[in-house]
């Protein structure tokens, strides 16, 4: 379970297949709240969804973006691709963390953030998205078939460094693919569920991070219930209330505002008193 | 320190990229194609990267060397700026470097010989001129010097130009390198420096100011030139009463003779990088004395910042001598 839930906790998780995210389900609690046009899933206290993408780079976006919309995710929220993926430079059962996403379809490459790797000591490696199940992992790496679609969209609707993609291996050359079914996968990821957490809660430290920076100033909801502010008066009123915590922790700005100032008197009134 | 490095295809086989990568035995390194696939994308977040930025090393293409802006100089009469390296080991809270880019990682142009080669097309366009080439301002150079060997590759290659300043401005107290090398008369090592009790809240993981002197005293004992530079000058509450304490320890311990220049400079931001500073450290005092001026640049009031300048030159005069003072733009 999450230990660290501060104010601004927001995780979302785009897997494929109901075998890939039944522990991660069960870990953080999580209930059914729609089926179609994916199954989706969420805590009833933490804002932490979860939804079954289905197979594919275009499901993977296509989910991703219906849950970015359906949970009303903001700016800074944690996303997290997991599943189960094949290699030849890896045993089955090893955790890994993407460093590096390629396709086969596409030239561009994303990497994901160094940030989201301090501290973990789990494997890190390039991930290599295709269309097809590969059986013969002739490059180095890890392959699947929906990482690089959900990252091409995960980092537009959030930072880059909270954007992470988390494999599980499944199958190594040689793997019956037939063989590899939702119990197997089940005892897989139930096995590497610490680390899983460990992941997340080094997200959640960097989200705390974006979380303080973008954090309204104390008082300003306050002042801008009082009086009209236009959007420009308001970015000024958040920047001078900033200064103002920081200069005078002690003095309340409301007590500063007199009943019939407007709000460029109040903008004005802040700044003769920051000036010096 | 470094867990992750990032290396340009084009240059990860080269001697410099061998010899940077094989410090870091532990680190994980990734090709890529360019640099700009992992620095400074849109929607990265440079304190976020802050906490375990990555080594980035790649080929710098065009731009080697820049003129420095107007009204900047020690007193040559051309001067230029170049920059083997983004961002910084140190983590200043007023640091431009932190407005101007989204992206921590520490970026590393190992192509020092067509730095080297425009450097000596410039001195020998203009041989008559007396010029400076700084370094250091998009990075701290001193301080990653274990690292990339820039300052060891760039004091002999100045040696062969005496009418060539070469500045190296940092905060470092790394002082292996100067001691591999004679003293060099063309080359000022500059100190950026404050006020120590603003330094132990402004200047993170930077040294001391007392070890900086102590370094700046070394140096100069060595035979080094040391440049001082008080930019940019921080206001604060007993400000006045601060610089004076900081100037006189500096000329306890250094001979005005070994001092080549002394700069002052003014606090300022174009008004988007101050933005981005007042979101990360929402908490700073210092960043409440700031203000838009008509130009739309951050600065302290007009008042303040005459004032400082005033104050700073006044006491420096009782030290050393005005025609070595220059500002900082």
């Amino acid at each position: 379970m999450i230990k660290k839930n501060f104010e601004g906790v927001s995780v979302r998780w785009v897997i494929a297949l109901k075998g890939e995210a039944e522990e991660i389900i069960k870990n953080y609690s999580m209930k059914r709240v729609a089926t179609t046009p994916f199954p989706v899933y969420k805590n009833k206290d933490l804002d932490m969804w979860l939804i079954l993408s289905g197979i594919g780079q275009l499901n993977a976006v296509a989910a991703t973006s219906y849950l970015y919309v359906k949970s009303d995710a903001s700016y800074n929220t944690i996303w997290i691709n997991f599943g189960i993926v094949g290699s030849r430079n890896f045993k089955v059962g090893e955790l890994i963390q993407i460093d590096k996403i390629t396709s086969s379809d596409f030239q561009d490459n994303y990497y994901p953030s160094p940030s989201a790797f301090k501290n973990n000591n789990i494997q890190r490696c390039n991930l290599i998205t295709v269309n097809k199940p590969e059986k013969l992992f002739e490059n180095n790496g890890v392959y699947d078939m929906e990482g690089y679609g959900f990252f091409s969209f995960a980092k537009k609707i959030a930072p880059y460094e909270l954007v992470s993609v988390l494999k599980i291996i499944s199958d190594i050359p040689g793997t019956d693919l037939s063989k590899i079914d939702k119990n197997r996968v089940e005892i897989l990821v139930s096995k590497n569920i610490q680390f899983i957490e460990k992941v997340l809660e080094n997200l959640l430290d960097l989200q705390k991070i974006l979380f303080l920076q973008l954090r309204d100033p104390k008082y300003f909801d306050e002042i801008c219930l009082q009086k009209k502010f236009t959007f420009s008066q308001k970015v000024t009123l958040r920047k001078y209330l900033t200064q103002w915590q920081a200069r005078f922790p002690q003095r309340n700005p409301l007590e500063e505002i007199g009943q019939r100032m407007t709000a460029s008197q109040i903008l004005k009134k802040f700044s003769d008193n920051l000036l010096r | 320190m470094v867990d992750t490095i990032y290396a340009e295809d084009e240059i990860i086989g080269t001697k410099k990229a061998q010899e940077i990568i094989s410090k870091f035995r532990h680190a994980k390194v990734t090709s890529i194609k360019r640099f700009g696939e992992v620095f400074n994308p849109s929607n990265q977040n440079f304190r976020i990267q802050k906490t375990n930025p990555a080594l980035i090393l790649a080929k710098k293409q065009k731009g080697f060397v820049l003129d420095a802006p107007k009204g900047f100089g020690i007193g040559d009469q051309n001067n230029y700026y170049f920059s083997h390296m983004y961002n910084c080991l140190y983590d200043c809270s007023y640091c431009f470097l932190q407005g101007m880019y989204n992206s921590a990682n520490y970026l590393v142009f190992v192509n020092f010989h067509d730095y080297q080669n425009e450097i000596e097309k410039i001195i020998k366009k203009h041989k008559e001129k007396k010029m400076t080439f700084f370094t250091g301002y998009d990075c701290d150079s001193l301080a990653m010097e274990p690292i990339t060997n820039f300052i060891n590759d760039f004091v002999p290659f100045f040696s062969r130009y005496k009418k060539a300043l070469f500045e190296i401005r940092t905060k470092s107290i790394n002082n292996s390198v100067f001691r591999k090398h004679d003293p060099l008369a063309n080359c000022i090592i500059a100190y950026s420096l404050m006020p120590e009790t603003l330094a132990q809240i402004l200047d993170k993981k930077a040294p001391s100011v007392s070890a900086r002197i102590k370094n700046m005293k070394y140096l100069a004992n060595k035979g080094w030139r040391i440049g001082l530079r008080f930019d940019p000058l921080i206001y604060c509450e007993n400000w006045k009463a601060q610089y004076a304490e900081l100037f006189a320890k500096i000329f306890e311990e250094i001979k005005e003779e070994n001092i080549h220049s002394v700069s002052l400079g003014s606090l300022r931001f174009p008004k988007s990088f101050f933005n981005k500073l007042l979101q990360y450290y929402p908490n700073s005092e210092e960043l409440s004395f700031l203000r838009s001026n008509d130009k739309g640049i951050i600065s302290y009031d007009q008042s303040i910042e005459n004032e400082m300048n005033e104050y700073c030159r006044l006491e420096l005069m009782k030290y050393s001598d005005a025609r070595k003072f220059f500002s900082c733009g």
